[in-house]
């Protein structure tokens, strides 16, 4: 934490430096292995239909990702930290709209590029091809 | 009515003229977050080219993704890349008390265990190239080679970045700038270790799905 009326304080003293927790880090390094462990063990079974599994292992990364904000980013709502988890927040709708969005409109596409040609009447052309 | 009127007493300035004193360390790593966040977006430009192109069509006759990708073997990459971070992350704790021989053993380390996963990496493609799976072979491995090679580019240059920094300690010691640029490398590198769960997950736990 630092003074605002010194201008040259200690920077080890500064929240910044202050915040690293060693607790945290290894807690973080522990949980990403493990779950990714996990997550490789249940993909090698396959114990699971393939639909189900895609869902677990996407919910096991969005867990870990979290985990890692909190123990690697040392993101909460205090007020040092708070821009950083407000222009987090602000950005997964980004994420949400460039990734999921994309993938899902061509993904719709897919049967449709997939029908056969018919006799006389060649598919368009599309960027997909 | 005018504003002023009930004013009693000199008007309070309207802005302030002589400098004002900014915590360098705050407004640094708060720029370097934003950038990280712009990174991410790249990356999920990335994700949603290769979640596109990773259909069967987009093999174009070549190997599927379940033939390209080795969970087992990419889980060597996952324990070198998150021990290289945790390496690097302890370092930052032993930057708490001033400690310089635990932060250059952290830096040392990671740099390390980022060099093996950065080999780990083009031992895999060199072993895809050997069975002709090249970028040029389809869309679908042009986007996994941009995909996971950007990745591993992140790598090398945080790799360069510590080296460059080592002797910056050693000449300058635990300054204001010397511990930002730590603290952004620290943000820099704990991101390699967000963005490897993604590559993982979404590309080698589930080319295995398909």
């Amino acid at each position: 934490m630092t003074d605002p009326h010194n201008p040259n304080p200690d920077p080890l003293l500064h929240s910044e430096v202050q915040q690293a927790s060693l607790a945290g880090y290894i807690s973080g390094y522990t949980l990403t292995v493990v779950f990714l462990g996990i997550g490789l063990l249940i993909t090698q079974l396959h114990g699971l239909q393939p639909a189900p599994l895609l869902v677990t292992i996407s919910g096991l990364a969005i867990f870990l990702l979290i985990a890692q904000c909190m123990l690697f980013f040392g993101l909460d709502v205090s007020r040092y930290n708070i821009w950083k988890t407000v222009s987090l927040i602000l950005t997964v709708p980004l994420f949400i709209l460039s990734i999921g969005l994309t993938v899902w409109m061509f993904h719709a596409l897919g049967p449709v590029m997939a029908m056969p040609e018919m006799p006389g009447m060649p598919l368009q052309p599309t960027v997909l091809q | 009515m005018d504003a002023h009127a009930k004013h009693e007493g000199p008007l309070p300035p309207l802005w302030h003229y002589g400098e004002t004193e900014h915590d360098p360390i705050s407004t640094k790593t708060l720029g370097f977050w934003l950038y990280m966040l712009s990174d991410a977006l790249i990356f999920a430009g990335l994700f949603a080219a290769y979640g596109v192109l990773d259909q069967p069509m987009n093999a174009a006759g070549g190997p599927g993704i379940a033939k390209i990708v080795h969970p087992v073997a990419a889980f060597w990459q996952t324990i070198a890349v998150l021990s290289s971070v945790l390496a690097y992350s302890l370092a930052t704790v032993a930057l708490k008390t001033g400690n310089r021989n635990g932060v250059l053993a952290g830096i040392i380390a990671a740099i390390v265990l980022g060099i093996i996963f950065v080999g780990l990496e083009f031992a895999d493609f060199a072993s895809l190239f050997a069975i002709g799976a090249t970028p040029d072979t389809s869309g679908m491995l042009s986007a996994f080679y941009i995909l996971v090679a950007t990745h591993g580019l992140h790598m090398m240059f945080g790799i360069l970045w510590m080296l460059v920094l080592i002797p910056q300690i050693f000449l300058s010691g635990f300054n204001t700038a010397v511990v930002t640029r730590l603290l952004n490398l620290r943000l820099f590198w704990q991101f390699q270790a967000s963005v490897w769960v993604c590559v993982y997950v979404f590309v080698y736990l589930r080319g295995t799905i398909q």
